[in-house]
């Protein structure tokens, strides 16, 4: 049990402890808050209480401009983690019969044999993603666009489940070996190209981005073609127009071929 | 007296052997990044890699010895047997069975958060309850501690607290405060959002926390090096503790200026104010006076003993100091990294030096040197001392001692040296491969094959450890009394504040408030600090 003495103003220990940190505390936040911003022309143009508070971190405003131009946007849809959640079997219902329109190019089973992108097994998020985009004009297709018109957001979701809900079109196992194409392995580091596998699935299959194995090689081509020469631009934050750019049209080639190669052998699958 | 030895022997026998382990996942992620090897397929393999390495060099391995080391330390220092030795048991299988939960999730691939924990990135919610656990069972130490210095005090009414008992205490609270700002930041922000209850997540706020942890945990793996510098080596080398003040001194600043300064990891992050950094990097800088009066006492206690050894003149007492002496060999190279590492660290904390190598290979060689030099050797020297006491077994082998010591000196300068040098060229760090053929790096690969032989040198130091400490339990010998170091004034009266922590941990808890309350506050009412969280490998 403490002494008396050990914890009274008149102990020296305590005295000379407790002013010395109340005196470099005092001394520092006057230096972080009131000298440095003094030398600063951002911290001070607004006077001494605006300079402490920008040091603070809650500047009065966080932009000098007075209106800030709404930039130009790739998407308008939001991605989010309810799109994924597995939809109940009416919906998968309601998206078949509505999917008829579809078979044409997309195959009876969501398996196409025209080179448009399979659908079957298509993660939800994806499928919502570029039916409302079509809607908005954020992405361009004579077709798609007037399809996507007539439907309404419940239409879309429905369809999303449905093709969510149908197998996946399967490329058998790849072993991830060092046959496969670089780019699709490891990507290329020094042009800031991220390996494929790194989001589309194997390392890690992120929101938003779509199945990829087995689509038609003419359909992947069309689009890292589009993405590189920014005629396609619905990728959130140029994702996808970042990656491709610098890739030759030979990589582009390679890439596609790797991901349609083992196409399911069975389009009615 | 020593009735926990079983409770301590386990402490140390886990932690060596998760040790073991990592070092040979960091050894691997050296090799595969290096130019010897081709580039790994699949990169998500390093980096849990990187994940496993870090949880059990970082969380689970100091942890374990700090654990350990207080438990002897009570009963050695105190003289009396530990008080709730089967709450410390739970406290243990808490700390194991976090690990085993840690460690399968992320050899599952579903934590490949590289162990910080940095939202948006989220692992799985049963890594974060594993890490809770070990924190839990660590929190048992620190109330186990606490009890223990309480039951001795009632019986020694006015007595001094024996300095590694002292020290040892430091480092619990230090720890018990430290330890909140993680676990808030888990509890409040990151479990809800891994659990799918929530699916964005103020990652702003959630990094002002970890900061919190982040560098005070550093001084948490430290303490027990620092009981070992002030209350082992002068005795093991034949010397005098110079003085028992400065040391209480140093645990009791450490105590209040640790906690406060985790900002300075933040220097590149824009939500938080330039002018808390500048505090935090302030206050960083207060942490050099605690160190720098260790290294100066200790460097007396050195002297002593060569004095007392015959060494005469300036420098005449450094070449009659025990230079054979595993313990001055030791304590020599943890110095010696310290020393680097400190300076190094000068860098990292300064708000405009640390642009120049925020997130660089710079920091991977910094936080080497420091702790898996100068605070791991110091682990090794302490399990060393114990292990007679421990096992009961012979006098260690003192040539395979010291060569297992040079050994890990060498190799870690070896391993962290380059890594300083690339870092400042700019190097990131956290890559799984780098391209070599480009000819703006093909220049730097020599440095990652250098690291990758330290690496390589720090493996079979970890093996010769191991096999010295394994092969003495088949020995047996004289079970010696163990003791702490006497200091050169031995009955010198303690100030009375420097034998209680009642003010210090006051401040502490004040300067965070001071230099944590505001920044905490903003965030959390800044709607715009919420994200879409990223799960890894959730699909």
């Amino acid at each position: 049990m403490p002494e008396p003495s050990a914890y009274r103003w008149d102990n020296p220990w305590l005295r000379w402890s407790v002013i010395a940190l109340v005196v470099l505390t005092i001394v520092t936040v006057l230096i972080g808050f009131v000298w440095l911003p003094s030398v600063h022309g951002d911290f001070t143009a607004q006077g001494l209480w605006a300079s402490i508070c920008r040091a603070a971190g809650v500047p009065a405003s966080w932009s000098n401009a007075p209106s800030v131009k709404a930039a130009w946007r790739a998407t308008d849809v939001v991605l989010d983690r309810d799109m994924t959640r597995i939809a109940d079997k009416d919906a998968v219902g309601r998206g078949a019969t509505l999917a008829l329109n579809c078979t044409m190019c997309h195959g009876a089973q969501g398996v196409s044999a025209s080179d448009a992108p399979n659908l079957a097994g298509q993660y939800p998020e994806v499928v919502i993603k570029e039916l409302r985009d079509y809607q908005d004009g954020r992405r361009s297709s004579t077709i798609m666009e007037a399809l996507a018109k007539g439907l309404s957001a419940r239409d879309i979701d429905d369809l999303a489940a449905y093709y969510a809900y149908l197998p996946k079109a399967r490329t058998s196992p790849t072993t991830y070996d060092e046959a496969l194409p670089a780019l699709v392995r490891v990507g290329d580091p020094l042009r800031n190209i991220a390996p494929c596998i790194a989001c589309h699935g194997q390392v890690d299959q992120k929101l938003g981005a779509p199945w990829l194995e087995g689509m038609p090689k003419a359909y992947v081509v069309a689009q890292i073609t589009a993405f590189r020469d920014g005629t396609r631009r619905n990728d959130p934050e140029a994702q996808m127009r970042n990656m491709v750019r610098t890739m030759t049209r030979e990589e582009i080639d390679q890439v596609a071929a790797f991901y349609a190669r083992k196409a399911s052998t069975n389009p009615g699958q | 007296v020593f009735l926990a030895r079983k409770l301590v022997l386990a402490h140390f026998a886990v932690a060596l052997v998760a040790f073991l382990g990592a070092i040979v996942l960091g050894e691997w992620q050296m090799l595969v990044r290096s130019p010897l090897h081709a580039w790994v397929n699949n990169p998500e393999h390093y980096y849990r890699s990187v994940t496993a390495h870090g949880t059990v060099m970082a969380y689970v391995l100091p942890t374990l010895i700090a654990m350990g080391f207080g438990y002897a330390v009570s009963e050695l220092s105190l003289g009396r047997a530990l008080v709730g030795l089967r709450w410390a048991w739970a406290g243990f299988w808490l700390v194991i069975g976090g690990t085993v939960l840690a460690a399968a999730t992320i050899a599952a691939g579903r934590a490949s958060v590289l162990y910080t924990f940095y939202p948006p990135m989220l692992a799985s919610p049963v890594y974060y309850l594993g890490v809770v656990l070990v924190v839990v069972g660590s929190w048992i130490w620190v109330a186990l501690m606490s009890i223990n210095l309480r039951a001795w005090r009632r019986d020694h009414p006015g007595a001094t607290v024996p300095l590694a008992m002292f020290g040892t205490l430091a480092g619990a609270y230090l720890w018990a405060w430290t330890s909140v700002g993680a676990a808030v930041e888990v509890l409040a922000l990151i479990l809800p959002a891994s659990l799918g209850l929530t699916d964005t997540i103020n990652a702003g706020l959630a990094r002002v926390f970890f900061s919190w942890t982040l560098h005070a945990i550093v001084y948490f793996w430290l303490m027990p090096a620092y009981i070992a510098f002030y209350t082992i080596v002068p005795r093991a080398i034949g010397g005098r503790l110079y003085s028992d003040t400065m040391a209480r001194v140093a645990f009791a600043l450490f105590l209040v200026f640790s906690m406060p300064i985790g900002i300075h990891h933040l220097f590149a992050d824009p939500q938080v104010g330039a002018g808390f950094k500048f505090v935090h990097a302030a206050m960083t800088a207060m942490v050099s006076v605690p160190t720098l009066l260790t290294v100066f006492t200790i460097l007396a206690s050195v002297e002593i003993a060569g004095r007392l050894r015959g060494g005469r003149g300036a420098l005449g007492w450094i070449k009659a100091l025990p230079w054979d002496n595993s313990m001055m060999l030791g304590v020599t190279f943890s110095f010696v990294m310290l020393g680097l590492g400190g300076a190094g660290g000068l860098i990292n904390m300064s708000y405009q030096l640390n642009e120049t190598i925020h997130n660089t290979q710079w920091v991977t060689g910094h936080f080497h040197l420091i702790f898996g030099g100068a605070i791991v050797i110091m682990y090794f020297m302490i399990a060393y001392e114990l292990w007679p006491q421990l096992t009961g077994c012979a006098p260690l082998p003192r040539r395979l001692v010291n060569t297992q010591l040079w050994l890990w000196f060498v190799g870690m300068l070896v391993l962290s040296m380059p890594w300083h040098l690339v870092g400042l060229l700019g190097m990131p760090r956290r890559m799984a491969y780098y391209d070599y053929s480009d000819p703006a790096l093909h220049p730097q690969a020599w440095t990652v094959t250098m690291s990758t032989l330290g690496g390589a040198v720090l493996v079979v130091s970890a093996l010769l450890l191991v096999f010295i400490l394994a092969r003495a339990l088949r020995t047996s010998g004289p079970s010696p009394s163990f003791t702490f170091s006497v200091t050169a004034h031995p009955g010198a009266a303690t100030p009375a504040l420097l034998n209680r922590f009642a003010l210090w941990i006051v401040m502490m808890i004040g300067l965070t408030l001071v230099n944590y309350a505001f920044p905490i506050a903003q965030l959390a009412s800044l709607k715009e600090a919420s994200v879409p969280v990223i799960p890894i490998g959730s699909r």
